[in-house]
């Protein structure tokens, strides 16, 4: 089955690859759209706001539609979102239209293919999933080659042309979401194996009570059984000899029967509950929730301000960008270096990552003092080992901490509650340097969310405990 | 080298002065000359030469020169005097056959009297009129100093090299903006490629699923069928 879960891994790097990448290249778009649609600067980048927060406060409805469908069919029509969403803008004429084909369409489709292609390698990648979610990951890392892509399909098609042509490069999503197998059988192992059993057992009882009644009794279902076994003991003449068939034949109806009782309880049990909200209750999620969200502002404010800090050092455009690209090739390395180091199980995986998340904090609080270009690269380059290391990290520790089981529910409104810091964070961190001119701030401010995030881990084994208490009562 | 770039009608002093450390060479010349005339009326002070212009037209604009010849050689600097220049757009702009096309020229700082609009047709320019043609050509001007050019239902021959002009005090300048006008078709090539590509990677993987399925019941069958024999 090991071939299966690469093609997941592979589906989940493509997805990286594309919805990051159409994200990052949205400015492109912007440029274009803004010459020809018309419109001011403000309006047009609502569609780019929406886009993108989108993709995260989609994620709970996601999670109610991956629960109904499956995760296969929930990729598949975000696939046809995300390409329908890019055909039907090619015909815009508005910046309204365009916000609702595009920002509408592409966000709810992102967010479908983002959770049902995280949830199942949680679950296909039981035993190597860090490494596997660092390998997805590292598809962020090619995106910086979509946006001259872009640039040049634009100079040669117009935005019309490239967006057509993005509709049909976003469709092969199609094929790698096909790729999404649902693991056949396996959570539900003894349903499954009673089933397979309970469809055989008339087939063995048949052979049972042929010996023992020589064939007269024709079984068809475990629910006839009580009945035959009836006539079974009425024969006089083979009432010793049967009774001692019978023993064995009994005790595998009784299994058949009970397993058959259980399949049904969970039949039931999957059915019901639509929309989940008993995360929001439970204090792990809490845990869960604070640290992810602080340290996605960690991530996003440092990101946005670091050109910015490079040009008020006196650093040219040219070698700021070459910050980023350095940068963004440490994050993947660092990605894939975490994800092996956590799967090998020295230690619980949350250890890891509240000490990169540590480490990371240190690390902002130190950049004010980064004031020349080798210093400010070597911050930049244990920002991205750091970062990348705790980024890695996030998906496996959901996992720890809840298991597979109820993991769309609880990263469905772990994205809601970051995408409310996603959307929140840009604009605050704009504020802050209005505010203080300088942005220095905004570093300091993201190393403090940073140290802030992991402190909620140190309440995880406390939780734990009161977690078993109410189970037990 | 300096350019030097005026909109309306100005007085203007240009000088040439040497550095100090040739303050110690006696006996220099400075000539001042346009093309091939030499100017008169050299204004001097202690360490410059200069000359005052009065620019009203158009026909005072362009290079002026000032040489400094002395015992050792001579250094000469050159003055532009322009209009402001306007720029168009190097990238072609891509228009699609029946939809509508914006073409947008910017003056940078400084403020045209008027704009117009020429199209090239072969080899001399035609200015648009869009009184004339309203249904096809719509010409806005935005803000003082930016311009539209509206141009709708495009067709294959709209596809031309146009010029942006804008009327200064002190004369014309031009900017050059190219209109290319693509069928539908051009990238609905490429995008059918892509959805065959896809199709066909569909076809394949809901073939081997079916493939394994297949398999896998054959050898179910296999097994319970051995099942049944043991007992």
């Amino acid at each position: 089955d090991e071939g299966w879960a690469w093609g997941v891994v592979l589906h989940f790097f493509l997805v990286n690859v594309l919805v990051m990448g159409m994200l990052k290249s949205f400015g492109i778009f912007f440029v274009a759209f803004q010459e020809d649609v018309g419109g001011s600067s403000e309006r047009i980048s609502w569609i780019g706001s929406i886009m993108s927060s989108l993709r995260f406060l989609a994620a709970p409805l996601v999670a109610v539609v991956c629960g109904r469908l499956g995760e296969r069919p929930t990729s598949i029509l975000g696939a046809g979102l995300v390409s329908g969403g890019c055909l039907l803008s090619t015909r815009a004429t508005s910046v309204p239209f365009l916000c609702g084909s595009m920002g509408l369409l592409l966000g709810l489709g992102f967010a479908c293919l983002y959770q049902a292609a995280a949830v199942m390698t949680a679950k296909r990648c039981r035993t190597r999933l860090a490494f596997s979610n660092a390998i997805a990951r590292s598809g962020m890392g090619l995106t910086f080659l979509i946006a001259p892509f872009t640039q040049f399909l634009i100079d040669f098609y117009g935005w019309q042309g490239t967006l057509l042509i993005f509709g049909g490069i976003m469709l092969n999503l199609v094929p790698s979401s096909m790729l999404l197998r649902p693991a056949a059988a396996q959570p539900p192992e003894n349903p499954d194996h009673g089933c397979l059993m309970a469809k055989k057992d008339p087939e063995t009882l048949d052979g049972c009570l042929d010996e023992t009644t020589h064939g007269e009794m024709q079984l068809r279902s475990a629910q006839e059984l009580p009945t035959t076994e009836g006539l079974a003991v009425s024969h006089n003449k083979d009432v010793s000899g049967s009774e001692t068939m019978e023993k064995p034949c009994q005790e595998t109806m009784t299994k058949a029967k009970r397993s058959h009782k259980f399949f049904k309880q969970r039949g039931k049990e999957d059915s019901q509950p639509l929309l989940d909200f008993s995360p929001l209750t439970d204090p792990i999620f809490c845990i869960f929730t604070w640290s992810f969200l602080f340290s996605h502002l960690a991530y996003f404010v440092p990101i946005f301000h670091l050109v910015a800090r490079a040009r008020t050092l006196g650093i040219s455009s040219m070698d700021a960008s070459y910050l980023i690209s350095v940068a963004g090739v440490t994050e993947m390395l660092s990605q894939l270096l975490s994800g092996w180091v956590a799967d090998q199980n020295w230690t619980k995986k949350y250890h890891y990552y509240a000490a990169y998340l540590v480490l990371c904090g240190a690390t902002n609080l130190l950049c004010p003092l980064a004031t020349t270009f080798p210093l400010l690269m070597a911050y930049a380059v244990a920002f991205a080992v750091f970062c990348g290391g705790f980024m890695a990290l996030v998906l496996p520790v959901l996992v720890d901490l809840v298991g597979v089981q109820k993991l769309h529910s609880y990263l469905g409104f772990a994205a809601f509650f970051a995408g409310i810091a996603a959307v929140g964070g840009p604009p605050l961190a704009g504020w802050l340097y209005d505010y203080t001119q300088t942005y220095v701030c905004s570093f300091l401010f993201a190393g403090a969310c940073a140290l802030i995030s992991p402190i909620s881990f140190f309440f995880e084994p406390s939780a734990q405990k009161w977690k078993l208490k109410k189970a037990n009562l | 080298e300096k350019n030097i770039t005026l909109d309306s009608a100005t007085r203007i002093e240009l000088s040439c002065r040497l550095d100090s450390k040739y303050s110690h060479l006696k006996s220099l010349q400075v000539t001042w000359k346009r093309g091939n005339e030499t100017i008169e009326h050299i204004s001097k002070t202690d360490d410059s030469r200069g000359i005052q212009l009065n620019i009203v037209d158009n026909s005072k604009l362009g290079s002026y020169y000032c040489t400094v010849k002395g015992e050792e050689g001579e250094i000469s600097a050159r003055f532009h005097l322009q209009v402001p220049h306007i720029e168009g757009r190097e990238k072609p702009i891509i228009g699609y056959v029946g939809d509508g096309a914006i073409m947008i020229c910017k003056s940078y700082g400084y403020t045209p009297i008027a704009w117009t609009w020429y199209m090239t047709n072969g080899t001399e320019q035609i200015a648009i009129n869009d009184s004339l043609r309203a249904d096809k050509y719509i010409i806005n001007r935005v803000s003082a100093n930016v311009t539209h050019l509206k141009i709708l239902k495009l067709t294959k021959e709209d596809e031309d090299v146009y010029w942006c002009e804008a009327t200064f005090e002190l004369g014309k300048s031009k900017g050059k903006l190219k209109l290319k006008v693509l069928t539908l078709m051009v990238p609905l090539k490429p995008f059918l490629a892509i959805v065959a590509e896809v199709v066909s990677l569909v076809a394949i993987i809901f073939l081997y699923e079916l493939y394994s399925k297949r398999k896998e019941k054959c050898a179910e069958d296999e097994r319970e069928f051995d099942q049944i024999e043991q007992l």
